[in-house]
């Protein structure tokens, strides 16, 4: 009796909390389907008419480049990323050679460094080479800085693959590179998957390298909103829409594969 | 190379091999390497070098070398200094909410007995550190608006003068703070309950049946046992904050004044608004500093942790 009435004052408390964390997303969804009247309606107005769908049309009629720009951003810095990344984790992991804890305490520690220690002398190298406001920038400099995180997220999964299987594939014939391609990373995927999901994540979120590294052509879907906010006028209503947009891979990420979350954003050091 | 064991019938080939494999390794490990050591440690040190000198990023051709010089003027320039004090400040409270909050929370999920219905709620509820920092920003200027956001008119509702949220420098690093702690509690929350699951029940059932009361059970069951989880949550987002741009970036631009100038946002505007990219790097260095020394104390924890 007791029990089951405090089940429900714990389900009651969960769902306020989850409240607490949503609605205030919600109420940005609802401003992205108002008219402007609507937004700037003092009492609000509650209830948008969904079917009202101007602000994203006016929206992506003239900004569809700068989605796409993201969009481009951000698949190709999460594939060059695991590109470099995976062999790395598989080799710190799988190889015994000297100084390999050295190695990753350094991969690690990269990952660590403010990326704004290294926003003047990349602006002024790629502005050397005739690279500012490109998207090969980008995803080189996106896959870089997300480089540390992958290698050791990664390294936890393949730490995951038992020993004996690895020394069965090599003492079967198999080459190093074998045993990584055919072995390895089939078995690790669901954990290469979730590395990739967050490289992507992360480099979807962007905003402070983007910003300098980008003026027109290349510019990002964050700092394309960022720009709505001006000192004087706040574009609400592409504000409400882009960032329904922007938001969009981020939520449904993490519905799909909440499970993984802890491990990702703790590196690896704290597994559900 | 020049050892006579490779000349002996039957070793060479054995030799070989362990050259190409060697090869093989290394190829998997440098490249990796490599590309973080022209990305980070090659433009770090260049930061360091251009701080010694007085440079316009329009005109870098006509830098001149001035010592600590700038490293002087930034320990004496008062908007810098506010920097450091607000980065500290935000940093600690926000961390302090989101634990007391984050451990709050993590209990009301502990107690939910249906898995499922726990399992929904708890993925809906940690959206928020998953979205774009620059849209958390914007969906809270939007609701703290002065002029057309909710907050203003639910308080009015309730007879409470409106609050210029981000327009009133006692209020505005405040705001700040707790915009950047309602993003980041689910994920103190979420460590919190990584550990607290890992109590097996018998500890609860035999602090019962002691009588022990809840600051019992959360000083001597409950915080041995996420300890480490949260000493990894406060590591790295101490290490965040010192990063932190994109909140103050599209809310207060670090404003009113230097209320809300952060020391990330400092240093980017000396480089990039200002220009002045030997200023703005001597920024940037102590920041590289400070997240040094903060690494060099929790990398070697983590390392531990995850090898466990």
């Amino acid at each position: 009796m007791t029990r089951r009435r405090s089940q429900y004052i714990a389900l009651f408390a969960a769902a306020f909390i989850v409240l607490f964390f949503t609605l205030p997303i919600l109420w940005m969804v609802m401003a992205s389907f108002k008219t402007i009247n609507d937004i700037y309606a003092i009492p609000p107005v509650w209830l948008p008419d969904f079917s009202y769908l101007e602000n994203y049309v006016l929206l992506l009629t003239e900004n569809w480049q700068f989605l796409r720009n993201s969009i481009i951003v951000t698949l190709g810095a999460t594939v060059l990323c695991m590109c470099f990344a995976l062999p790395a984790a598989f080799a710190l992991v799988n190889f015994g050679f000297r100084g390999r804890h050295l190695l990753a305490d350094w991969i690690l520690s990269t990952r660590m460094m403010p990326p704004i220690a290294a926003a003047v002398p990349l602006f002024i190298v790629f502005n050397t080479v005739g690279m500012l406001d490109t998207l090969p920038t980008l995803i080189i400099v996106y896959a870089g800085f997300n480089l540390p995180f992958a290698i050791w997220v990664a390294m936890s999964f393949f730490r995951n693959i038992p020993k004996e299987i690895i020394e069965a594939a090599r003492v079967e014939g198999c080459s190093w590179f074998q045993t990584f391609w055919i072995v390895a990373l089939p078995l690790a995927r669901s954990g290469i998957a979730t590395v990739a999901t967050f490289v992507f994540i992360f480099a979807w979120n962007e905003l402070l390298l983007a910003l300098f590294l980008t003026t027109r052509e290349a510019k990002t879907f964050p700092v394309v909103i960022s720009a709505f906010s001006t000192v004087t006028k706040t574009y609400w209503e592409l504000i409400s829409a882009a960032t329904v947009i922007q938001i969009l891979p981020p939520v449904i990420f993490t519905l799909l594969m909440q499970r993984h979350i802890v491990s990702g954003l703790t590196m690896g050091a704290v597994k559900h | 190379m020049t050892d006579i064991s490779g000349t002996l019938a039957g070793s060479l080939p054995q030799r070989q091999r362990v050259d190409t494999e060697r090869t093989a390794k290394l190829l998997f490990i440098v490249p990796a390497v490599i590309y973080l050591f022209c990305l980070s440690i090659i433009p770090f040190v260049y930061s360091v070098y251009l701080s010694l000198f007085q440079a316009k990023l329009t005109r870098l051709d006509r830098k001149f070398y001035v010592g600590l010089e700038n490293y002087k003027d930034l320990l004496t320039d008062p908007t810098f200094l506010k920097s450091i004090q607000n980065t500290a400040f935000l940093t600690l409270s926000s961390i302090g909410i989101e634990l007391i909050l984050g451990f709050t929370f993590a209990k009301v999920f502990l107690s939910i007995r249906d898995m499922r219905a726990g399992q929904v709620l708890r993925s809906v509820a940690i959206l928020p550190m998953m979205i774009t920092p620059i849209c958390v920003g914007l969906i809270f200027g939007y609701i703290l608006n002065p002029t057309l956001g909710i907050a203003n008119y639910l308080l009015s509702q309730v007879g409470v003068d409106p609050v210029t949220w981000f327009g009133d420098p006692a209020v505005a690093l405040p705001t700040v703070i707790a915009i950047n702690a309602w993003q980041w509690t689910p994920f103190m929350m979420l460590l919190m309950l990584a550990g607290l699951v890992s109590i097996p029940p018998s500890l609860y059932e035999a602090a019962e049946l002691e009588n022990a009361k809840w600051y019992h059970v959360a000083r001597w069951i409950e915080l041995p046992a996420i300890r480490d989880v949260i000493l990894v949550g406060v590591i790295l987002r101490v290490i965040d904050n010192l990063k932190l741009f994109d909140l103050v970036y599209v809310t207060t631009r670090g404003g009113p004044g230097d209320s809300t100038e952060l020391i990330t946002y400092f240093a980017y505007r000396q480089s990039f608004s200002f220009f002045q990219v030997g200023y703005g790097s001597a920024a940037a260095v102590i920041i590289l500093l400070i997240s040094i020394i903060v690494t060099t104390i929790s990398v070697n924890y983590l390392r531990r942790l995850q090898n466990d």
